[in-house]
């Protein structure tokens, strides 16, 4: 390495935050529930979309078949 | 997670898919349960008629003959409605059907796959040469319907429509032959 070339230490941006274990953990057990709850979520307006046209939009159409 | 025994960390991930498996299989359960409901107590279901024709000769005579085309009632009040789609048009280009009536749609093919729905109703089938494509309702309100090709057939496709006029009792009155046009407007 040139000396002309700075390290990447020598942006704050580069360098590894300060890891404190115990908030690590805490964050590793909350990161899968959120998980669960953001999926849980879309999937429920996902169904949500498809009761409301099944119900406001094709079955008032009336009778095919 | 290294304060949480890998055991019981397993046991979460299967508690938490079990509790998806639960809810999906709820869903799915209430999906088939709606299909089945539909179905039987009001009559809704996929059009599906499987009911040969031969497409290279369903103008010359037969059900598909020219003069046979449009809107027929028969001695026992059942109204049919017959049209030819082909490259670029469906013939008639308008079809007078009567409202709060059941009515059977049916269409053929001489050419290529074409496809219709009728706008503002659960019509929607194709129409596959070889094929009778069948479908039975009953238009809740009278108006003109607009009724496009949804298949796409060929460079014309875009003008390929048609109009479902749908008459109100007192206006939907069938000749001595049993059969009836759209009403010039």
């Amino acid at each position: 390495m040139h000396s002309d070339q700075p390290s990447a230490a020598d942006s704050p941006l580069e360098v590894a935050d300060d890891v404190d274990e115990a908030a690590l953990a805490g964050a590793m057990r909350l990161v899968p529930l959120g998980a669960a709850v953001l999926a849980g979520t879309m999937v429920a307006l996902l169904v949500a979309g498809y009761l409301l046209i099944y119900i406001l939009v094709f079955i008032p159409r009336g009778t095919v078949g | 997670m290294s304060d949480i025994h890998p055991e019981m960390q397993e046991r979460w991930i299967l508690r938490t898919e079990l509790l998806w498996a639960f809810g999906v299989g709820v869903f799915i359960a209430a999906a088939l349960g709606m299909i089945l409901f539909t179905a039987l107590k009001m009559s809704i279901n996929p059009p599906s008629n499987v009911e040969r024709i031969d497409p290279k000769t369903l103008h010359l005579s037969g059900e598909f003959a020219e003069h046979n085309l449009g809107t027929t009632v028969g001695s026992d009040g059942s109204v049919t409605v017959r049209a030819i789609a082909t490259q670029f048009m469906f013939v008639p280009r308008c079809l007078a059907v009567p409202a709060k009536r059941l009515v059977t749609l049916r269409f053929a093919s001489p050419d290529v796959i074409h496809g219709l729905l009728i706008t503002g109703t659960n019509v929607n089938t194709m129409v596959v040469p070889g094929f009778v494509a069948q479908v039975h309702t009953e238009f809740t309100s009278s108006g003109d319907l607009l009724m496009p090709c949804h298949e796409y057939c060929g460079l014309g496709h875009s003008e390929m429509w048609a109009t479902v006029q749908v008459l109100p009792d007192d206006q939907f009155k069938p000749g001595p032959d049993g059969r009836i046009a759209c009403a010039q407007r």
